[in-house]
């Protein structure tokens, strides 16, 4: 179910009412229940998948509770084997497949395994990662094993943030399912001022976005330096708007029933480095690397060039997790470059000059810039047409006769959106929303609403993580 | 408790009044430009047809394609209105289907001048092919722009995805489940009994024993083949078929508004299809043919048989692909016969 959706605008307070009406006791089954139909509402036959991980991870971390030596490691094995082996299957399958191809093809041989029509499951990126950052925890002992498969399954299902996270572990969400949350004035008003404002930007500042970035990418080569520019610009402010409007909603939802999730973003266009952008940026997915992959392989208590493998190994990971292709290897890729860059201009003494104010906003500019030009990897359906963007961007392709002009009502909201951004810096809407008086908290809410109902875009554009 | 209900009333209240202010503005400023990007013209073709036309033609690309070729370069619906002394107006555009018309028919106003439309029935619509095809999701979407209601909530049932929005790979995994799973009315002793094993059989396997002078299989020949037996092999399920649903509240809606039905129901490539994949294959639209003949003659609709009129295969524009889109000489034949059925109406 999508959140921008009429649906989902009848299913969330339904399901409010439900909550808050029954007794604790029986709450796992309500939002069990909603939770299913939420999903089964994309596809209803992989529903299935998340039944299959919830029996395998609640299975696992019972056994490896209640074992010890080799057998721990095993079943952790097995539960990693059964999350990975389900994202290979149906998120890398046909990569593999044409990557093998193409390889045996270039060494002289002959090869053309069949590729398959396969339908990815939404999210299942997600809830992968979640599911196995719980069996991981019980492994080293730092997460006692849930013994209701109800609660268990609600920790994977929980619809608020099932697709598209924030990734959460299970000491905090878990924990929080299990405590008996009554009906709070504040949760709810909370939620519904996270949601509004969610909605406002997934629908007014990345759906209004999107047509200008689509005119970038299917006229790749054709269009002119400066409109590249602005296309380029445009999807950094599309896919943080589009990201961050799903996680302020789920993070709404969520806290319509009492339940806090952690911020996925923090305003991480405001980065002065790249090292800051990732500590900004899809917090919950860094995290988990950073937890799950980067501390186990040693972190940064190793020699440097061990740490830089290290930090290859995240940030390649981190692209592949994003999507079967080589371009989001890259873009992971690029941005480990760009890290190292960072790392060691930090150990020269022009870091003192990067510390003085202008040196901020210069290196703020420079990290904007970066990233935004990384972004061309992440969007680009190929290594082609991610090249052609980068010559017209750069000027190396001469004028392209496609401009691209955003009109008045697509800019509108995102300077409303900046604006916003700018006003609450540092904190987050329905805090920021919750300090003024009425009249201007219903003011910023009458705009907030005027914009969705009238300059929201008229295209259908799914939430872009959706498709991980 | 209270207090979040006084709050929500409060938010309601806003609402309901930003949706209203809104929606002058919308209408005058933005509403044409929404309905234009989302391709959907024909809702102010309507507005102005429907007032100095006794007739309208609500049709697809069938009335928009030329031929190269043909010296004539009117559609079916200007060669009617030439046939016919009423004005006949065209609300025509590409691929649309059942569920268009029924939402533009219901935007025939009461002080309207019409008293007859003529509908293409178009077979290929009722497959799973169309049914479940990519064109959908944009379709569905423009539909609601044409939702009889005011703009401002068309648009906000718009953007917040009030209508069957399904991913292009879930529609197209359900296409292939009808495929193997719909059963067909073959004759017991063939042996494919879904389109997918026909389709197999047809190309995987060659049966039709297609190949090229020297020997090799004749690829183009081969997907034509499985082509017309994935568009045409299907048998319509009258609970399940949407299109059924469709044209059932075309006919509804049209006695309530008072209005004369005929269902052009449109020449298909048969010559092709028999010469192609054979009598089994053309048995199957026969089949079909009569039974939306049969359901929609009734008073008050008159459903004209154009399945068989345009018989040269060579008067059908798309050689290599199964449409219905004729050159003038099939454009005639489809216009004459309408205009002949359906004389009470058109004369």
């Amino acid at each position: 179910m999508l959140f921008n959706s009429l649906h989902f605008l009848i299913f969330l307070p339904l399901v409010l009412v439900l909550y808050y009406t029954l007794p604790h006791r029986y709450r796992w089954v309500l939002l069990f229940v909603a939770s299913s139909y939420f999903y089964s509402v994309f596809y209803p036959p992989y529903l299935l998948i998340l039944y299959f991980i919830i029996v395998i991870d609640y299975t696992a971390a019972r056994g490896i509770e209640n074992t010890e030596g080799y057998w721990r490691k095993a079943i952790l094995l097995v539960s990693i084997a059964a999350n990975v082996g389900l994202l290979a299957y149906f998120k890398y399958y046909n990569f593999f497949i044409l990557s093998s191809n193409n390889i045996i093809t270039g060494l002289g041989g002959q090869s053309n395994l069949p590729l398959r029509q396969i339908i990815l499951p939404i999210g299942l990126s997600f809830h992968t990662f979640q599911s196995l950052s719980y069996t991981i925890e019980v492994y080293w002992k730092r997460q006692k094993a849930e013994r209701h498969i109800g609660y268990f399954a609600n920790y994977v299902l929980f619809f608020p943030q099932m697709v598209a996270g924030p990734i959460e572990r299970y000491a905090s969400l878990g924990a929080q399912l299990h405590i008996k949350q009554v009906f709070s004035y504040d949760n709810i008003a909370n939620g519904l001022r996270l949601i509004l404002y969610g909605l406002f930007i997934k629908m007014c500042v990345a759906d209004n976005m999107a047509p200008l970035v689509d005119q970038l990418y299917s006229n790749p080569g054709k269009v002119g330096t400066l409109s590249t520019w602005l296309g380029l610009i445009a999807f950094s402010i599309q896919i943080y708007a589009d990201f961050y409007g799903y996680s302020t909603i789920a993070i709404g939802a969520g806290r319509c029933m009492g339940i806090k999730m952690m911020d996925n973003f923090k305003q991480p266009y405001f980065a002065t480095g790249i090292q800051e952008f990732w500590q900004r940026w899809h917090i919950s997915l860094s995290t988990w690397f950073r937890d799950y992959v980067y501390i186990p392989l040693g972190g940064s208590r190793v020699k440097t060039a061990r740490w830089m493998l290290n930090i290859l190994a995240v940030f390649g990971l981190s692209g592949l997790w994003h999507g079967a292709n080589y371009t989001f290897i890259i873009w992971g890729l690029a941005h480990a470059t760009l890290y190292f860059i960072e790392y060691f201009v930090y150990k020269t003494p022009l870091v003192k000059l990067i510390k003085t104010p202008v040196g901020q906003w210069v290196s703020g500019a420079f990290t904007f810039i970066a990233v935004t030009l990384i972004w061309i990897f992440f969007r680009a359906a190929d290594i082609s047409q991610a090249k052609l963007v980068i010559k017209t961007a750069l000027g190396i392709i001469p004028n392209g006769a496609v401009i691209i002009m955003p009109t008045l009502w697509q800019l509108l909201p995102v300077a409303l959106f900046i604006l916003f951004e700018i006003i609450i810096r540092g904190k987050r809407f329905e805090i920021w929303a919750g300090s003024y008086a009425a009249p201007v908290r219903w003011v910023s809410y009458a705009l907030l609403a005027f914009c969705i109902v009238l300059f929201s875009g008229i295209q259908s554009y799914p939430f872009i993580y959706f498709q991980f | 408790m209270a207090k979040l209900v006084y709050k929500l009333a409060m938010a309601a209240v806003l609402l309901a009044a930003i949706v209203w202010v809104a929606n002058p503005l919308y209408t005058h400023y933005f509403f044409k430009n929404d309905v234009l990007e989302a391709k959907g013209k024909l809702l102010f073709d309507l507005d102005s047809l429907q007032y100095t036309n006794e007739v309208l033609y609500f049709g697809e690309s069938s009335d928009l394609t030329i031929a190269e070729t043909d010296t004539c370069q009117w559609s079916i619906s200007q060669m009617i209105d030439k046939l016919s002394p009423k004005n006949v107006g065209r609300v025509s555009t590409h691929a649309i289907h059942g569920a268009t018309y029924v939402k533009l028919i219901q935007n025939i106003k009461p002080d309207s001048k019409v008293k007859t439309i003529i509908v293409t029935l178009n077979l290929r619509s009722f497959g799973a092919d169309w049914i479940h095809s990519r064109l959908e999701t944009p379709l569905m979407k423009t539909n609601v722009l044409y939702e009889p209601m005011p703009p401002i909530l068309r648009r906000l049932q718009v953007v917040f995805n009030g209508y069957d929005n399904t991913q292009t790979d879930i529609r197209e995994e359900r296409r292939m489940q009808h495929w193997q799973h719909d059963k067909i009315n073959v004759p017991d002793t063939f042996p494919y009994k879904n389109v997918n094993d026909w389709d197999m059989a047809a190309g995987k396997d060659n049966i039709y024993n297609y190949v090229l002078p020297n020997g090799a299989r004749n690829d183009p020949k081969i997907e034509l083949a499985c082509h017309y037996i994935k568009t045409y092999a299907f048998s319509i399920d009258v609970d399940k078929n949407p299109r059924i649903a469709d044209f059932d509240k075309i006919v509804a809606l049209a006695k309530t508004k008072k209005l004369n039905v005929v269902f052009n129901l449109l020449a298909e490539n048969l010559e092709y299809a028999d010469s192609l994949v054979g009598p089994v294959l053309v048995n199957l639209m026969r089949q079909n043919r009569d039974l939306l003949v049969k359901r929609y003659t009734q008073p008050g609709v008159i459903v004209v048989d154009n399945l068989e009129t345009v018989t040269n295969g060579l008067d059908f524009t798309d050689q290599n692909w199964t449409t219905e889109h004729y050159n003038q000489t099939g454009r005639w034949l489809v216009a004459r016969n309408v205009v002949s059925k359906a004389d009470v109406w058109l004369k």
